[in-house]
């Protein structure tokens, strides 16, 4: 069984040296996919919000609000206008996200001791841009509010440091253990590289049955006594080779480029990749003995790969996904990869915490080949 | 005497479509057996279920002594197969794909580089064993499939159109080999198009909608034609043809340049009758003589007949 295995990897390998083209793809697209996905998403944190102000009230206790949104770097100031219709208008062009408004009376009332406003006029259609503003917002008059009633209090004879203490009794002191940076590309890279192994692995997989099938030399090994699990393994054995040589080149791209940890845990991580490459080769494979052709092939893993792009918690936490649809993402060996890689990477996790992935990916590999062969038709019934 | 193949009621069906309808067949050990008739007349589907690639619907059929439907693998063994459409690798040498398949039919080491190089020689592709088979001629793709077929010595070779296409000195290589892996034992079960193939079978099957309408050696065929044949020699060829069609108990006419072939039930009547005919309508006729069928005209007689049988019932 070793020898036709060797046969079927070996005659794999040369068809596959014997097409440049495609072998550039193989070697280059990934590389070039990490590189771009990660490029992408570091610049993910939003940052200079365009927004403008329409200062109606127009005195030095409404300067001193512009003045304090102006620090903050959420927001980018693009100046101020004359009045609400023209706000109005900037925000339905999308030339601003949001407009804070001072209204006329704005000093007056507080001075008055009435309930003064600071208005915001903002654009829903992006979610992340809208709180932002307001947080920044919320922290411009926290410290307005404080730093006047300091005043207020001083001016009844409590010290400012008193004061202070009085007005603001609790502070919130924090702490944070893993990924420090709060950045998102550092949570987002594990699954960033899952999703481009997957990628090439469940493509690249699929289409090798059905193309011998459309060539018709699949007739011709059909004639001959050789099994499934041989040809399966066979066809497996130099797409795996493959594979791991886009590990390596991925892995150097995020340590050299994404600041991920791949040199300190390298074991462990190429486990993973290892693992996690198999059980998708495997399910390439058994993609490829379900397609009659090779566009059905790409069809069916293209309707695999996205519904796992958007339920494995690859760039967004698999918490964020409603119970009922959990299960669901439990099917897939992404989720288990990109779970134990964020642990090695971000939380410095050995393999006393991440063994339990290992053991699942590892239960992929077998059950997704067992059913490869299963599912491969030696003769039409 | 025994049997490589044999089948009894052998029957396939796709859907509605019945490809083999219950086809008895039987082919002794070392012989070339001629399968023929019409695209569509169910010859590939045959041979597809007795290399253990179909199932049979009904019926069974036993190769090498094996039972296709319980030891396919076994038959697979035992067999080689040169498909219709040529299967081999094309981004392959043609030592390459001798040496997959040789090891593929679990062939080892040494053995296996010797059968492969061996087979190669044998079909005259030593000197081309480098070259990508997809840059080989129609030809030599033919002899390198054929080479497939041949690699791990298999007492039976099932060659679907080995010559489809070939030229006539390719096709009389095929042959060639052919006698050759019939000397030496092996069994060869044979579909062609070519009527002078045929002639060179031992036994012939001549197969129309799924069974046989004609089968025995290619002598036995043209004896047991059910129809006398006239040959006519007579100007204009065409008018001759089309006032001998109109002719009662006329069965068929066939033209080959400047003769006809006249097919009858008999001709006793027949040659006197047509002679007064053709002179009447203005048709110079040089001759008329009965004349013994060719296999040619065998076939056209046996396809006409199955014709007329399915037009009636």
């Amino acid at each position: 069984m070793l020898a036709v295995v060797g046969h079927v990897a070996r005659k794999e390998t040369r068809q596959i040296l014997r097409d440049r083209r495609s072998l550039l793809l193989i070697l280059v697209m990934p590389i070039v996919l990490t590189f771009l996905f990660g490029k992408a998403l570091e610049t993910g944190e939003l940052r200079q919000i365009p927004s403008v102000i329409l200062n109606q009230d127009g005195s030095p206790e409404s300067n001193v609000i512009v003045t304090a949104f102006s620090t903050y770097d959420e927001v980018q100031l693009q100046g101020e206008v004359a009045t609400l219709q023209e706000a109005q208008d900037l925000l339905a062009q999308g030339k601003i996200k949001a407009a804070i408004v001072i209204p006329r009376g704005f000093m007056r009332q507080i001075e008055a001791g009435e309930e003064a406003q600071l208005q915001l006029l903002l654009d829903g259609t992006d979610n992340n841009s809208a709180p932002i503003v307001e947080g920044v917002a919320r922290r411009v008059i926290q410290r307005y509010n404080t730093e006047r009633a300091i005043k207020g209090l001083w001016a009844r004879g409590v010290r400012p440091d008193r004061g202070r203490r009085l007005i603001q009794p609790v502070f919130v002191h924090r702490e944070i253990r893993y990924n420090p940076g709060l950045q998102y590309l550092s949570y987002v890279m594990p699954g960033v590289i899952g999703l481009t192994l997957q990628l090439l692995t469940v493509m690249l997989m699929a289409v090798t049955i059905p193309r011998e099938r459309e060539r018709g030399t699949l007739d011709q090994l059909m004639a001959t006594p050789i099994t499934r699990t041989e040809l399966i393994l066979g066809k497996l054995l130099p797409y795996f080779g493959i594979s791991l040589l886009n590990v390596a080149t991925i892995l150097f791209v995020a340590d050299r480029w994404f600041n991920v940890p791949v040199v300190e845990r390298l074991p462990l991580l190429l486990a993973l990749c290892a693992l996690f490459v198999l059980s998708s080769l495997a399910t390439g494979l058994l993609i490829s003995t379900v397609s009659r052709s090779q566009f059905q092939a790409v069809q069916i893993a293209v309707f695999y790969i996205l519904p796992v792009f958007m339920l494995s918690g690859a760039y967004a936490p698999i918490e964020a996904i409603p119970d009922y649809i959990r299960p669901i993402s439990s099917l897939f060996p992404l989720m288990y990869f990109s779970r134990a890689v964020r642990a090695v990477t971000l939380r410095g996790a050995g393999l006393s915490l991440v063994w339990k992935d290992l053991v699942i990916l590892g239960g992929f590999v077998l059950i997704l080949l067992y059913w490869a062969v299963l599912s491969f038709r030696k003769r039409v019934a | 005497m025994s049997l490589a193949i044999e089948t009894a009621n052998l029957t396939r069906r796709f859907g509605a479509v019945t490809a083999v309808a219950g086809l008895n067949l039987s082919v002794r050990t070392g012989e070339i057996f001629g399968f023929l008739g019409p695209n569509g007349a169910g010859k590939t589907t045959t041979i597809r279920m007795l290399c253990g690639l179909l199932l049979p619907s009904e019926g069974t059929a036993r190769v090498a002594g094996l039972d296709v439907r319980r030891d396919a693998e076994a038959v697979k063994r035992c067999v080689g197969y040169m498909p219709q459409r040529f299967s081999l690798y094309g981004d392959l040498t043609a030592e390459e794909n001798l040496d997959f398949f040789a090891g593929v039919y679990r062939l080892s080491g040494q053995e296996r580089r010797r059968r492969a190089s061996e087979t190669l020689a044998r079909v005259g592709l030593a000197d081309r064993r480098r070259e990508l088979t997809e840059h080989l001629s129609g030809g030599l793709k033919q002899r390198l499939a054929l080479a497939c077929a041949l690699v791990h010595s298999p007492s039976i070779l099932f060659l679907d159109e080995p010559t489809a296409g070939a030229d006539p000195p390719s096709r009389q290589r095929i042959w060639d080999l052919l006698y050759e892996a019939a000397a030496e034992g092996r069994t060869i079960l044979v579909t062609t198009h070519y009527v002078e193939e045929a002639e060179r079978c031992q036994t012939i099957g001549f197969m129309h909608r799924g069974r046989f309408i004609g089968l025995g050696s290619p002598e036995q065929c043209k004896a047991e034609m059910g129809e006398a044949l006239l040959e006519v020699d007579a100007l204009p060829v065409m008018q001759a043809a089309a006032v001998a069609r109109r002719l009662d108990g006329v069965t068929g006419v066939s033209i080959y340049g400047h003769t006809l072939r006249v097919f009858a039930k008999t001709t006793t009547h027949l040659r006197h009758h047509l002679q007064e005919v053709l002179v009447a309508q203005g048709v110079a006729v040089k001759s008329i003589r009965a004349v013994a069928p060719t296999l040619e005209d065998v076939f056209m007689s046996l396809t006409r007949g199955a014709q007329d049988t399915n037009g009636t019932g």
